[in-house]
């Protein structure tokens, strides 16, 4: 305990400098090269200004040329591009959760894929009207599978999930006609609006891009999510680790990348299996080590305890350290450059997903039905590559950091309920969490989330903000690469309490939790609107007065852009540090920042400035506080 | 007004009574008089925990609210108010420390004010092994008299220490109910302001027990949090002043239980597991064990009236009582036996000779009791380790006094207690519930015969109980640390004192006077895993001072790496540590070339010129300090006390109370060691000197032996 301390950015950069130098020595490209390269960006683009969308231009708007061929000007060119952006992100969210949802319709006693958490499934089953009495597990799974499938192009009506928002959140979104119909014609309506010669209005673009967002947060994401737990199990808190320090070198290590955790579920598996691992011994290694990077990392870490190797900007790091002997990734924010580098090294790289095909990659192509059998093949390929490694090349930092992850929300009930008192209070509800906001002992929470970003030290502003929230007895809850931002920082560690303004210390000691909670991956944000949604009714409030805000800041992905839409649009301030393609038009800027609170009592905030963005954050929960009374 | 607004008005107005009382104080009596709290040797305990500082007059207490000043900032942070309480806190023991200038005694009958260090001390041990497995502060007056005193009874009944401020006292006295400390139910005094004296008793543990530095704020409020299981009863209505110091209770960790709400709003005044509204007063007890995570033993004993360590203490009067039996004046003795377990019929009670009832009142009797155990674990050697218990498992009986062992015992029951329906067979069915639940492990049958025929017991006293007695005695006599394969390691402080690790042998018993070889051997069969472990003595290092590398190994080991070697003869080289909850402590007297030794319950001075509180603060918490040293009574005439340095010849000084006490054993060993009769006529008191020249004088006339040996420095 009296040892703890954080890993610093600079410590981390300079691990990544010495990864560099092997890269350098291999003649390996590198992200960082490729920024140079790519540096200066498009002035137009980043403004959003460009429009490509049909053939007569590509049009710009500058002072002289305001208007494109067509005649739109740039509030309509901006808007256009940040609502295809939106539907881009909501499209990738939605279907990783069809995927899971098709698994679970796939799902058989005798597996590979099971039900995992019944309870949850009947909750779910009973939620939507479907018939549990009397049925078998297995029927039932199939039953909602099917009717979740359904939702992507359900006919008429809305998202069901959207049933778990409160009333009060339900009816601003009526009344802004937002709320999400079926996934997928939210995204075709995003893609017809925007073609040529239809909507060029920024407001009508905007709507459409929050009830886009709202089917991906609401609809494909919880779907993701709900589906996942259901078939692996919902997470609770579990030990792990961060950083690349994870990785044995005596060992035949595993990386596993991207989002979905079907196949990365199945890999563990195997390498935990007594044959696979006698196997690897044979081959001349102590064992199998799998690690993850990027969300799959998220869901095999909070459901399995398996260590975190890195973040998004620490994908080539994992190739890097000569050590890896396969990457094998199933969809979204793979970069191609894998492909190439892997080349310099022994590392095999291993796609797996028909919507994740890369040049210089092995495929095996994966399927619910063979599962089992990829997982071994892959697992296999891995091992039988280990004596092809070069030892001159491998370089494993120890760098590393003992986290506490899996708080989904049912965890944090029953942590919560661990506080309680029962002479005096029920259990089973997030109130304690209240009580300690309303007193005053927490100021409120921060949603932390998001990506890293080249344009921001990998990892900064995550933690410096988290640094500064949890000294401000501001409680952080982090998915995707900023939750593993924390966890390499040493923030997901329950010793870094010691950090914390003396409030949250005292919950942290009370409740036996870290100041900064994992909540799991980037569709895992559904766990915080349904968190979001259980304050609101706990409290009898509305969720824009409760003091909580969400914050991207090393955001990069369209499917960000999506959560900021829903996060947004469910009624949560949102801070962003880097800009959405949005300057170039002052009336999307007004909207987005201010516009949209006349509909749903919240809007973005952009600001670049760490220290400035710490402190409107606490500014704006204070503000929330002061309204109350509190 | 939200919570924290609360407290930071609370805290003004407190600061601001402070403030003037100390100025009034200035204006009356100038600046250099002398202010301090009696029998402790941490100045205003809480100021000097807190800041480091010890304030010793009218200025400095001035310039340290100057200090607590500083803490009293208004952000809207937890911190802020957790610091606001901490300030009201130290304001209440500037004004409590003002009303006992010029040695006033501000506190009467029944309340008791400030408490001396020497009752932390002892309330270290019954801390420790969870006799008294917490501490209640109730504050204020319950709706009721009735509800307020049920509610003192029922913590009482737990063994949990209760301190009692304000209104709560008066229910009590008005309703008849016994307090003091002998019964664990302490009232403080009337004024809020009187609650720092049980705060300043978490705080000197700390100090005490915990090696917290004074001035390191930070680390006292971790022990206290961890290792002081208090917790604040507050009753409605709560003004400002007392959510200001429930503030102070909360940020030591001392969560608060109220019936009131602390603020307007429903939800705003709630904080988990730290301030817990509970309408329902007779739920009090419940909420708040649950909210601090206490723990109650519970051993249901089939008896009439209530059994709790808080009864300890309890003393009858010959006119509360119904029936004495007196070892003194007639035959009496208790006894533990090993039988087959063919021979036992497990929790069969025979009472051979008249009962109770038919005894006349205030009448005087023949008591004896045989405990009979079986179990495969069962050695002889435990029987007198089950037997010294006794006292404690039968004055925990409500209206019930024993004292003494062996065959010297005395026992009342007091005419209450006989009414409820106490009889003789109930003193069988407390040994037997207690020996089986603590010896669980051991015993497997046990059977209890309690003789009141006065024939019987002459009989079996003579016949049975002394021979057995005269046999034990041999045995140890002839037990010495030579004579043994192993010691052991006894860590049963470290719930408080997480550095401090005892090494127990059978010439060396441990500090706290409570734990012998022998029971840290049985403590160690019953629980394996427990806090006395076997350590071996086979790599001597240095016979002389009794170093062992075992012994070192596994010091280090049990104390976290705290300790690096000890000796087991030496205060000079590498001294044995203390916990804090010693009986004695003894140091070097330079001028006399030997120690002096004080025992707890010894409030004068002595020839160094530090009272018992004074040494005792040199030393403790597990931390080494050559030249003093805590230890247990029985170690005074032991062979191996100070064996390094020359043994008992050293002992220059002693209150005369300790020296009546250990005079017999240490005459012996005198005798034995260095031919010399008598030799507690040699060793001073009080009544010879108080200062070193006077007592150099008497040891000069009465040749001590120590004023001829080697210098010790």
């Amino acid at each position: 305990m009296g040892d703890f301390k954080l890993t610093t950015i600079e410590e981390n950069e300079a691990i990544t400098n010495r990864l560099l130098e092997t890269g350098a020595k291999v003649g390996a490209d590198s992200w960082q090269l490729r920024v140079k390269n790519q540096t200066p960006h498009c002035k137009f683009g980043e403004q959003g200004v460009c429009c490509r969308i049909c053939s007569m231009g590509p049009c710009r708007i500058t002072p002289k040329a305001p208007r494109g061929i067509c005649g739109c000007d740039a509030h309509g060119i901006v808007g256009r591009n940040f609502l295809r952006f939106t539907a881009g992100g909501c499209a990738a969210h939605s279907d990783h959760g069809r995927e899971i949802a098709h698994t679970l319709y796939q799902a058989k006693p005798e597996g590979p894929y099971k039900v995992k958490d019944p309870e949850k499934l009947i909750r779910i089953a009973k939620e939507w009207n479907i018939e549990t009495e009397g049925k078998d597990i297995y029927d039932l799974a199939h039953e909602v599978a099917y009717v979740a499938l359904g939702e992507y192009g359900k006919i008429e009506g809305y998202q069901n999930f959207t049933s778990r928002a409160p009333e009060h959140t339900r009816e601003l979104w009526k009344k802004a006609e937002i709320t999400p119909r079926a996934v997928d014609r939210e995204i075709a309506t995003a893609m017809h609006m925007t073609h040529m010669g239809n909507t060029s209005k920024p407001e009508a673009l905007v709507r459409q891009s929050f009830r886009t967002g709202l089917s991906d947060g609401w609809g494909g994401s919880m779907t993701g999510t709900e589906f996942s737990d259901v078939l692996f199990g919902t997470p609770t808190p579990i030990e792990t680790e961060a950083n690349l320090g994870v990785m044995v070198a005596e060992n035949v290590n595993i990386v596993v990348h991207g989002h979905d955790p079907s196949l990365s579920e199945l890999i563990c598996e195997y390498a935990d299996d007594p044959e696979m691992i006698a196997y690897a011994k044979s081959k001349g290694a102590k064992g199998i080590t799998v690690s993850g990077v990027c969300c799959t990392s998220n869901e095999v870490a909070m459901r399995r305890g398996i260590p975190m190797a890195g973040n998004f900007l620490q994908q080539e790091n994992v190739v890097l350290t000569g050590a890896c002997e396969a990457i094998v990734v199933d969809v979204q924010c793979i970069f191609p450059a894998l492909g190439p580098l892997s080349k310099c090294f022994h590392t095999k790289f291993v796609t797996t997903s028909p919507i994740c095909q890369m040049p210089d990659s092995d495929f095996v192509r994966f399927d619910a039905a063979t599962a089992g059998e990829n997982a071994k093949a892959i697992v296999k390929m891995a091992i039988d590559n280990f004596e092809n490694r070069n030892p001159d090349l491998v370089y494993i930092p120890d760098t590393k950091q003992k986290a506490t992850v899996g708080y989904s929300l049912e965890a944090i009930v029953k942590t919560l309920d661990g506080v309680t008192n029962s002479q005096v209070d029920e259990t089973g509800t997030t109130k304690p969490l209240l009580q300690c906001i309303t007193s005053g002992v927490i100021r409120g929470a921060v949603a932390m989330v998001g990506c890293n970003n080249p344009k921001i030290r990998p990892d900064y502003l995550h933690v410096e903000l988290m640094k500064k929230m949890i000294a401000n007895d501001i409680v952080i809850i982090a998915s995707g690469c900023s939750a593993q931002a924390a966890a390499k920082a040493g923030l997901m560690d329950k010793a870094a309490k010691d950090l914390c303004g003396a409030g949250l210390k005292r919950v942290c000691e009370l409740a036996d939790i870290p100041p900064v909670l994992h909540m799991g991956s980037c569709v895992d944000i559904s766990r915080m609107l349904m968190l979001a949604a259980e304050l609101s009714k706990d409290s009898g409030l509305n969720i824009s007065q409760l003091p909580v805000v969400g914050c991207a800041p090393e955001w990069m992905s369209e499917k960000a852009v999506s959560i900021g839409n829903y996060v947004v649009a469910t009624g949560l301030d949102t801070f962003l540090g880097v800009d959405p393609y949005v300057s170039g038009s002052d009336q999307m800027c007004e909207l987005l920042t201010n516009g949209v609170r006349d509909w749903v009592e919240a809007a973005y905030t952009v600001e670049k400035d760490l220290d400035k963005l710490g402190d409107l954050m606490i500014e704006r929960i204070e503000e929330k506080r002061a309204a109350l009374g509190i | 007004m939200t919570l924290f607004d609360v407290v930071f008005a609370g805290n003004d107005a407190v600061f601001g009574m402070t403030e003037k009382a100390i100025d009034d104080a200035i204006a009356a009596n100038g600046a250099d008089k002398a202010v301090a709290l009696p029998d402790t040797a941490y100045s205003l305990p809480c100021y000097y925990a807190v800041t480091g500082t010890k304030v010793g007059n009218l200025g400095e207490m001035k310039a340290a609210l100057g200090v607590v000043k500083t803490l009293m900032t208004r952000e809207k942070r937890l911190n802020d108010v957790f610091m606001s309480g901490v300030a009201t806190a130290l304001c209440a023991e500037f004004i409590e420390t003002l009303k006992y200038m010029d040695g006033a005694k501000p506190y009467e009958a029944p309340c008791y004010g400030h408490l001396a260090d020497a009752v932390i001390r002892e309330l270290g041990v019954p801390l420790v092994t969870g006799d008294i497995p917490g501490v209640a502060v109730i504050l204020g007056a319950a709706p009721t008299a009735q509800e307020g005193v049920d509610l003192v009874k029922s913590y009482q009944a737990q063994g949990i220490l209760v301190t009692l401020v304000g209104g709560i006292i008066d229910q009590c006295e008005e309703l008849g109910y016994k307090t003091g400390a002998n019964v664990r139910v302490i009232p403080l005094g009337k004024d809020v302001t009187s609650v720092i004296h049980v705060v300043s008793v978490a705080i000197r543990a700390a100090l005490i027990f915990g090696n917290i530095q004074p001035g390191d704020a930070a680390g006292l409020m971790k022990y206290t949090m961890e290792r002081v299981p208090a917790f604040v009863n507050a009753f409605a209505p709560l003004n400002e002043v007392i959510v200001a110091c429930g503030a102070g209770a909360i940020a030591l960790g001392f969560p608060v239980i109220t019936n009131d709400q602390p603020t307007v709003d429903a939800v705003n005044g709630r904080v988990p597991k730290s301030l817990i509204v509970q309408e329902d007063i007779s739920k009090f007890n419940a909420t708040s064990l649950e909210a601090r995570d206490i723990k109650i033993k519970i051993t249901n004993i089939d008896i009439p009236v209530a059994f709790a360590s808080a009864f300890e203490g309890e003393i009858i009067r010959r006119g509360d009582m119904q029936v004495e039996f007196d070892g003194s004046r007639v035959d009496c003795f208790e006894l533990v036996q090993t039988k087959e377990a063919s021979e036992i019929e497990d929790h069969k009670i025979e009472v051979i000779g008249p009962d109770i009832d038919t005894f006349e009142v205030g009448s005087k009797h023949s008591i004896g009791y045989v405990v009979e155990v079986a179990g495969k674990s069962m050695q002889t050697d435990f029987e007198s380790v089950f037997e010294r218990k006794f006292h404690s498992y039968l004055n925990c009986v409500e209206g019930l006094m024993h004292t003494g062992q062996r065959d010297m015992i005395r026992i009342r029951i007091s005419k209450d207690t006989f009414n409820a329906g106490f009889r003789a067979k109930h003193i069988g069915e407390v040994l037997y519930a207690k020996v089986k639940n603590e010896f669980a492990a051991v015993v497997d049958k046990c059977q209890v015969k309690v003789y009141t025929d006065a024939e019987k017991c002459t009989e079996l006293r003579h016949n049975l109980a002394i021979p057995v007695f005269d046999k034990r005695d041999e045995r140890l006599t002839s037990m010495t640390d030579e004579s043994v394969d192993v010691y052991y390691s006894c860590i049963m402080c470290q719930a408080f004192s997480p550095s401090h690790v005892c090494v127990v042998t059978p010439e060396r018993l441990g500090l706290c006077g409570a734990v012998s070889w022998l029971d840290a051997k049985a403590t160690n069969e019953l629980d394996p895993q427990g806090p006395c472990q076997i350590i071996t003595k086979e790599k001597v290092i240095d016979e002389r001072i009794g170093e062992y590398e075992d012994v070192n190994e596994a010091v280090r080991k049990f104390s976290q790496g705290a300790l690096e070697d000890v000796s087991l003869y030496s205060i000079i080289e590498k001294p044995m540590t203390s916990c804090g909850c010693f009986e004695c402590i003894c140091g070097i007297e330079p001028l006399s070339n030997g120690v002096c030794i004080a025992n707890r319950e010894y409030a004068g001075m002595t020839p160094i010129g530090m009272t018992f509180s004074e040494l005792a603060s040199m030393t403790g918490g597990g931390v080494q300090t050559p030249g003093f040293m805590g230890h247990g009574k029985h170690f005074i005439a032991s062979k191996k006390f100070m064996k390094a340095e020359g043994g008992v010849a050293r002992i220059v000084w002693m209150p005369k109370e300790l020296k009546e006490t250990v005079a017999e054993r240490l005459n012996e060993t005198a005798k034995e060691l260095y031919g010399i009769e008598n030799f507690t006529d040699m060793i001073g008191d009080e009544t010879v000197a108080e200062d070193p020249e006077t007592l150099l004088a008497f040891l000069e006339e009465k040749g001590h032996p120590a004023l001829t040996m080697e210098p010790m420095m």
